[in-house]
């Protein structure tokens, strides 16, 4: 892989880079590849300061409704639908919108998949009890998605699907039956869920019959804080959330935990 | 406790006194070893090819088999209680020794992908020392969270089988304390709302105006019914009236004549309006405002009862007189009946 990725440089023209860019966008599309610096110096010179200001707001306008649904927005549909003719300056607009979203609302765009070019969008703030109590409307769903990530971390990374199923069901949530609040459980779980990024589900290998399992997906990794699940879980279970130790070195990486390879004689 | 593995295996595999330990590579050095040294055991490279197959036909269906026994077997096995994985690769260990051609060997390395999986999931199991993580109690402990009514007495309906009522707002109360946990971004919306055009008010006036005409119209009907109603009742009796005034200004005309039933009732144009004439005329008899009797010719004959008349004179009998469209057109032509004697009603 690596090899060829030389080769096409010493090329020049990144055919095959061209090549993989193309599975995730329009064939009927050019590819965007990323404009060289000399490029964009030269886009620079062509366009005016408040056209590449307008770009970039428009740019910060279309993911933040994108935003809306959580699902990851795609590199090729920003250059497709906002950026258009700009796309040679392309890196200029997203430093500017990086800034803008960091600065203005507080917000942070993460690139979770830098082969795909896929974004999301994340609070840079941590979230503090008094001011979500007041908020508003709350969305059930957190309260189902943090029940199973909750469960995926306890379990020290991954959890057989069933194991969620028969945890869901002792909360009166049954995949197979339509719920009032949720409806189709199963498909909110294995499909919304997934390609908001919260989860992955992916086949247990050498299964039969086939069995998946969950884990946490990127958008978990960035946004969710394991320190306070362990926190919540300890006011659930009445216990200090030092006494899950492994849980809680995984919560706190600062700690020097060693790796679930390491037998820890030594602690015992 | 584990039994004890003859030879060399034992020195890389040690007992733990807890549960199986997960097998490492080292073990599957020992069978080649003894396969290039010493070959007294297996003689099947120096015997014939039929032979030959044969045993590469067991020994290909044997690794099948332990192949099957992990997949199926796999939560069985996943159970620190017992070494069933240990004793499948001391079998595919052994099976081995005898393997010398490419296609048996895949299996093997197939035997071994499958059973290095489950051993991987043994191991995982083992790291859960120290303090272990309950799913049944954590949902428990979720539901009183949530506010589940564990109330006994059945006001309410339990639900999926749970005891005690869960309300309505519990994911939300959950949801609540969860996002604390999130670093979510908000998400955008317009702080003021959309602008909705004009459909709300119309809606609301149809349906005032559809309201009113249905009350009207049910007030109505009652009261129209009512009129049919009395209508019907005073229709009959004002034609047996009519008819007894009919029978009364024919007999006046000629009291001697009697008036020859058949003649009297049928109407030549319409079978109906005699079978009505028929009709009305059993009420007048019934009555005894007319009376009927057979002349001569024993054909029957009606004529106005006097008032004041007492019941004696009058014989009271019951008969039943039917008529069919033939009968009628018969009378009709016996007695030659050009008109009606009784006049219909539309006529008039």
């Amino acid at each position: 892989m690596s090899q060829r990725k030389r080769l096409s440089n010493t090329q020049g023209a990144s055919q095959n880079k061209r090549r993989s860019d193309s599975l995730a966008e329009d064939d009927s599309e050019v590819p965007f590849t990323q404009p060289s610096s000399s490029q964009v110096q030269r886009g620079l010179a062509r366009v005016s300061n408040a056209q590449v200001e307008q770009k970039a707001a428009e740019v910060v306008q279309y993911i933040m409704v994108k935003d809306q649904k959580k699902i990851p927005v795609r590199r090729a549909d920003l250059v497709k639908h906002v950026i258009k003719d700009y796309r040679n300056i392309y890196p200029e607009i997203m430093k500017r919108v990086l800034q803008t979203f960091s600065q203005v609302f507080g917000l942070e765009l993460v690139e979770i998949d830098t082969k795909a070019h896929v974004y999301i969008l994340i609070n840079k703030l941590e979230p503090h009890e008094a001011l979500t109590t007041n908020q508003g409307s709350v969305n059930p769903k957190t309260g189902l998605l943090w029940v199973i990530l909750s469960v995926i971390f306890m379990k020290r990374g991954a959890v057989k699907e069933g194991l969620i199923w028969n945890t869901l069901k002792k909360l009166r949530v049954d995949p197979g039956e339509r719920h009032e609040v949720f409806g189709d459980v199963k498909k909110l779980v294995t499909d919304e869920f997934v390609r908001q990024r919260y989860l992955e589900y992916v086949r247990i290998p050498h299964t039969e019959p086939l069995e998946c399992e969950f884990r946490w997906g990127q958008r978990a990794e960035l946004e969710v804080s394991k320190p306070q699940i362990l926190h919540f879980m300890g006011q659930l279970h009445e216990r200090e959330p030092q006494s899950w130790s492994q849980q809680y070195r995984d919560a706190h990486p600062s700690l020097g935990a060693p790796g679930p390879s390491q037998p820890s004689r030594s602690q015992r | 406790m584990r039994k004890s593995l003859e030879g060399d295996e034992s020195e890389n595999v040690s007992s733990s006194h807890k549960s199986s330990k997960p097998p490492t590579a080292r073990k599957r050095s020992e069978p080649r070893q003894e396969r290039n040294g010493d070959n007294s055991d297996v003689g099947s490279g120096s015997l014939l090819d039929e032979d030959n197959a044969v045993n590469r036909r067991e020994i290909r269906s044997k690794y099948r088999d332990l192949i099957n026994s992990v997949q199926q077997n796999r939560d069985h096995m996943l159970n620190p209680s017992n070494n069933m994985l240990t004793e499948v690769l001391e079998e595919a260990n052994n099976l081995f020794k005898d393997v010398r051609q490419t296609r048996e060997a895949a299996l093997d390395a197939q035997l071994i992908v499958v059973a290095t999986d489950l051993g991987k999931e043994k191991a995982s199991q083992l790291f859960s020392e120290g303090a272990a993580f309950d799913p049944s109690a954590f949902a428990e402990n979720l539901l009183s969270f949530m506010g589940l009514n564990r109330l006994e007495g059945g006001e309410h309906e339990p639900q999926n089988g749970g005891d005690g009522y869960l309300p309505s707002d519990a994911w939300d109360r959950l949801a609540r304390r969860a996002e604390t946990c999130f670093r979510t971004a908000p998400t955008f919306h317009y702080m003021l709302g959309s602008f909705h055009a004009e459909p709300p008010p119309p809606k609301q006036r149809i349906e005032r105006q559809v309201r009113a005409p249905n009350k009207e119209a049910k007030r109505n009907m009652p009261t129209q019914l009512k009129k049919m109603e009395e209508s019907h009742q005073e229709a009959t009796e004002k034609e047996v009236e009519r008819i007894l005034g009919y029978l009364k200004s024919y007999h006046q005309d000629d009291p001697t004549t009697p008036i020859s039933y058949y003649e009297f009732v049928v109407d030549p144009n319409s079978f109906s309006r005699t079978v009505e004439n028929m009709f009305h005329m059993s009420f007048l008899i019934r009555d005894g405002l007319a009376g009927m009797y057979l002349d001569e010719d024993k054909l029957p004959c009606i004529a106005p009862v006097e008032e004041g008349m007492d019941g004696e004179g009058s014989s009271q009998k019951q008969c039943v007189i039917s008529i069919t469209i033939d009968t009628w057109k018969e009378l009709i032509e016996a007695f030659d009946i050009s008109e009606a004697m009784i006049r219909p009603l539309s006529e008039s």
